[in-house]
């Protein structure tokens, strides 16, 4: 069963990886953009899914990752792989600074917390010169979007072997101990500061990761894009959507949901939004579990499986 | 000897409230030490000060000789300080054994580092206290009794020096009363300390070394079982006219 | 100095509104632990409904508040009955989630019904003001504070005061409680829900008259909402007639001394400074 399935990742994986060989420049551009939304759902998943602390915060990492590449391309005229490495500390100083007295907040509060702390990185950033203002930064152009592709899977990997690192590591069970029960977890003698702000870090990490890329190559951004709080409930959706706190939930969450989107929009483009909002809507009375439950407990249930959750958690 | 616990003055004040105050005693190497008290006496606050999820208002808490003001709970767990809830909170979506793995990876020393290693012990663990059939359940499936001693295997996979038992016996029948018993005996004989906080007084009265009585926050009596319950302040405070 | 005058004027008008448009979602929030994303989203609605019975049914914006509001208690007691309360039992990140999917929903509709055009509810006395001394109080927006401190104090009088407000509070503690008076509790939600979607709704009403609107607006007021929620605190009522005022004249001393792109700096900074100070508000119990 394990083999098999190790088989089946694998294949999935070599399948992805050749698509910019075989696929349309379309194709590719979706890939990017659906495989950084699969980067960010699974960077949330290390913070929401695994530690239970619902971040509307990993936005910031993003827009931190964006600037990091930008300001070091066109102010400083360095490389990008040092762009993405400015990004990265700039996530963890934010992370480290910002997440202890934050993530003393539980629940709604920390949610609105990460929120508030969003709107005012905007702001902040808006007003800075040296990251263009509000005007935002123009970057040097690279057509090579097999590169941004490759780089982008690569990520995602990253990512997702992280998570799975999690799941079997003294690290991870402290960070779900502390999701399950953080006073419990604290007379266990789990640090729960301390890992709780490396979760977070670790979190901001991959989303920042993400950023840098995606500035570079969309080669443009400006505040309003780069701290998008939008994307973030985007990535929380997705996370939600494929199953949080499971290795592959999020990134199948993502994945899938970026392609009914994408369909949706080409197919009634005046109303993709709409049906958008009914597919999160439905989704959560329907599977508030997430589809990696679905494709766990349907078998056994069938149908009754969506009727069994509404009775669950309603009135 | 260097007691295994000395409380030294220790007072907690809540709003308006004084739940435990100006609390002294020893808890010695090795020893059972039970303590009594009607509800509201103060006695999960205690615990709570000796474990570190509450800060006394005054007072200090000395481990091995060592003061523990202003140390946070999770060194107090890796010190070797142990507790359960009365309140009982499993890790609900794990598993048994990885809820008592979680206390072999951490505990005291700082655990183990290798999650297999810290599952085994787990198992060894669980068998211990009787729950070796129900290792593969989710923790929020188990029953009452279950999750008293799911709590005991949680902080003993610790491998604590000091174990403090929160009301672990309230709720059982008489023969699980008795398997707890042997279990708490048991831990005893391998050395580790016990503090036993209890409602169900023949259970305590024959499984302590001592007994402990608080009343309204304040320590009435510090002594032999028997000659404790026997004590006149004991008997009208704690116990009423002829209730034993 | 007499700019300053001005200025707090403005921001205290502005904030009674901001009072009102919190009041909804903190009642939501305290009593049925749903926080509601789409709050802001219901304003916009709200607003919307005014401006179609003004310019078409010709009703003066503030007469026609009471049928904006009944017509948005409806809205929102169908929404809550026939959505919400199937997932009232679910996971924090499900209940977010689901209002946030209703707030796309809601957004939607609203560019597909009104198109994305700016538009005012402009009544013939919309430029008029009174003069006071050194400053000038527009009719509009004293009109739409004192209407909206009056709805704000008349709810916690109904909250306090009436059966069902006192049924509505017990809930707030535990679901029990409804049952105790007699109450079934999906109704109960229900109309928790809707009160607290026509309070946003009339307030949405207000809103038009003093500022533009567009299908767009609901999310920025959705996090003005919260801000004052969180300042205000959730167990009292008039608390969020304190985080209002403070809020809207905070913002528009930002918007004097340090810029206008500050103005939300201001805000949100100052609600992330409260949450991690006193996490229960600022006139809320210590913790």
């Amino acid at each position: 069963m394990t083999a098999l399935r190790i088989i089946l990742i694998l294949a999935a994986l070599a399948v992805l990886a050749a698509v910019p060989w075989f696929g349309s420049d379309v194709l590719i551009q979706f890939g990017i953009n659906a495989l950084l939304l699969a980067v960010l759902a699974q960077g949330w998943n290390i913070i929401g899914g695994y530690t239970g602390y619902a971040s509307f915060g990993n936005s910031v990492f993003y827009g931190l990752g964006s600037y990091g590449v930008a300001i070091a391309m066109v102010q400083w005229h360095l490389p990008f792989a040092v762009g993405l490495a400015f990004g990265v500390v700039l996530a963890v100083a934010f992370a480290v600074l910002l997440g202890i007295p934050v993530l003393r907040l539980r629940g709604h509060y920390f949610a609105i917390a990460t929120l508030a702390l969003a709107q005012v990185m905007t702001a902040i950033v808006s007003n800075v010169e040296l990251a263009g203002q509000n005007i935002g930064l123009v970057l040097p152009p690279l057509n090579n979007d097999r590169l941004f592709y490759e780089l982008s899977l690569g990520l995602l990997v990253l990512v997702t072997l992280t998570v799975f690192w999690l799941t079997r590591s003294r690290f991870g069970f402290g960070l779900i101990a502390i999701r399950e029960n953080e006073e419990g977890a604290e007379v266990m003698g789990v640090n729960t500061t301390l890992y709780k702000t490396l979760a977070f870090a670790l979190s901001g990490v991959f989303s920042a990761l993400a950023g840098g890329i995606h500035a570079y190559w969309v080669t443009f951004i400006d505040p309003e894009s780069a701290f998008d709080i939008s994307l973030n409930v985007k990535m929380i959706i997705m996370a939600v959507f494929g199953g949080p706190g499971t290795v592959l939930g999020p990134v199948v969450g993502a994945l899938s949901l970026s392609a009914i989107s994408e369909f949706l929009s080409s197919e009634v483009t005046s109303v993709a939004g709409l049906f958008f909002g009914i597919v999160v809507v439905a989704a959560v009375v329907l599977m508030p579990r997430g589809l990696a439950d679905v494709f766990r407990r349907f078998r056994k249930t069938g149908w009754r499986y969506f009727a069994e959750n509404i009775r669950a958690h309603r009135l | 000897m260097t007691p295994a616990l000395e409380i030294k003055h220790v007072t907690r004040r809540f709003a308006g409230l004084i739940a435990v105050n100006d609390v002294s005693f020893l808890l010695q190497p090795g020893e059972i030490l039970g303590v009594i008290g009607p509800n509201g006496a103060g006695k999960t606050t205690l615990i709570s000060l000796i474990s570190g999820t509450l800060a006394p208002t005054s007072g200090d808490v000395l481990f091995e000789g060592q003061s523990l003001t202003g140390m946070p709970a999770y060194r107090r767990a890796r010190l070797g300080i142990g507790r359960t809830f009365q309140i009982m909170r499993p890790f609900p979506g794990l598993s048994v054994l990885d809820n008592v793995a979680v206390g072999a990876l951490f505990g005291h020393g700082g655990g183990h580092a290798r999650l297999a290693k810290a599952r085994e012990q787990a198992r060894a663990q669980l068998d211990f206290v009787g729950l070796g059939k129900f290792v593969d359940q989710r923790a929020d499936e188990l029953g009452g009794p279950g999750r008293k001693r799911l709590e005991l295997a949680k902080a003993l996979a610790m491998q604590p020096k000091v174990l403090l038992c929160d009301e672990v016996m309230a709720g059982l029948n008489l023969v699980e009363i008795d398997e707890v018993i042997a279990v708490i005996r048991k831990v005893r004989d391998t050395g580790i300390s016990v503090l036993v906080i209890e409602h169900v007084i023949k259970a305590i009265k024959s499984l302590s070394d001592r007994l402990l009585v608080l009343h309204h926050g304040e320590k009435i009596a510090d002594g032999e079982p028997d000659s404790v319950l026997a004590n006149q302040t004991v008997v009208e405070a704690y116990l009423g006219k002829r209730r034993i | 100095m007499d700019l300053l005058g001005q200025v707090l004027i403005n921001g205290a008008l502005l904030g009674g509104l901001y009072a009102m448009m919190a009041l909804g979602l903190a009642l939501v929030w305290g009593v049925l632990n749903i926080v509601n994303l789409a709050h802001g989203a219901f304003i916009m609605l709200g607003a919307y409904v005014s401006l179609y019975l003004f310019t078409y049914a010709h009703i003066d914006p503030f007469l026609g508040l009471p049928i904006t509001a009944v017509v948005m208690f409806a809205v929102g007691y169908g929404v809550q009955r026939g959505i919400l309360n199937l997932i009232v039992r679910a996971p924090m990140f499900n209940t977010l989630l689901i209002t946030f999917g209703l707030e796309v929903v809601l957004t939607y509709l609203a560019q597909l019904t009104f198109s994305a055009d700016f538009r005012t509810i402009n009544p013939s006395y919309a430029g008029d003001s009174i003069v006071l001394g050194p400053v000038v109080l527009p009719l509009a927006r004293l009109l739409a504070f004192g209407v909206a401190i009056a709805l704000t104090v008349g709810m916690w009088l109904f909250l306090l005061r009436t059966r069902l407000g006192r049924a509505i509070r017990a809930t707030a503690q535990n679901l029990v409680a409804a049952r105790l008076y007699g109450v079934e509790p999906r109704h109960l939600y229900a109309v928790t829900f809707g009160i607290g979607i026509a309070l946003a709704g009339a307030a949405g009403g207000l809103y038009g008259t003093v500022s533009q609107i567009n299908p767009y607006i609901g999310a920025a007021l959705t996090a003005k909402s919260f801000a004052i929620s969180i300042i205000g605190g959730l167990d009292n009522p008039l608390g969020v007639i304190v985080g209002g005022l403070f809020l809207g004249i905070l913002e528009s001393l930002a918007a004097l001394y340090v810029g206008p792109t500050y103005a939300d700096v201001a805000s949100f900074g100052v609600l992330v400074l409260v949450l991690i100070v006193r996490p229960t508000g600022l006139l809320g119990k210590a913790a």
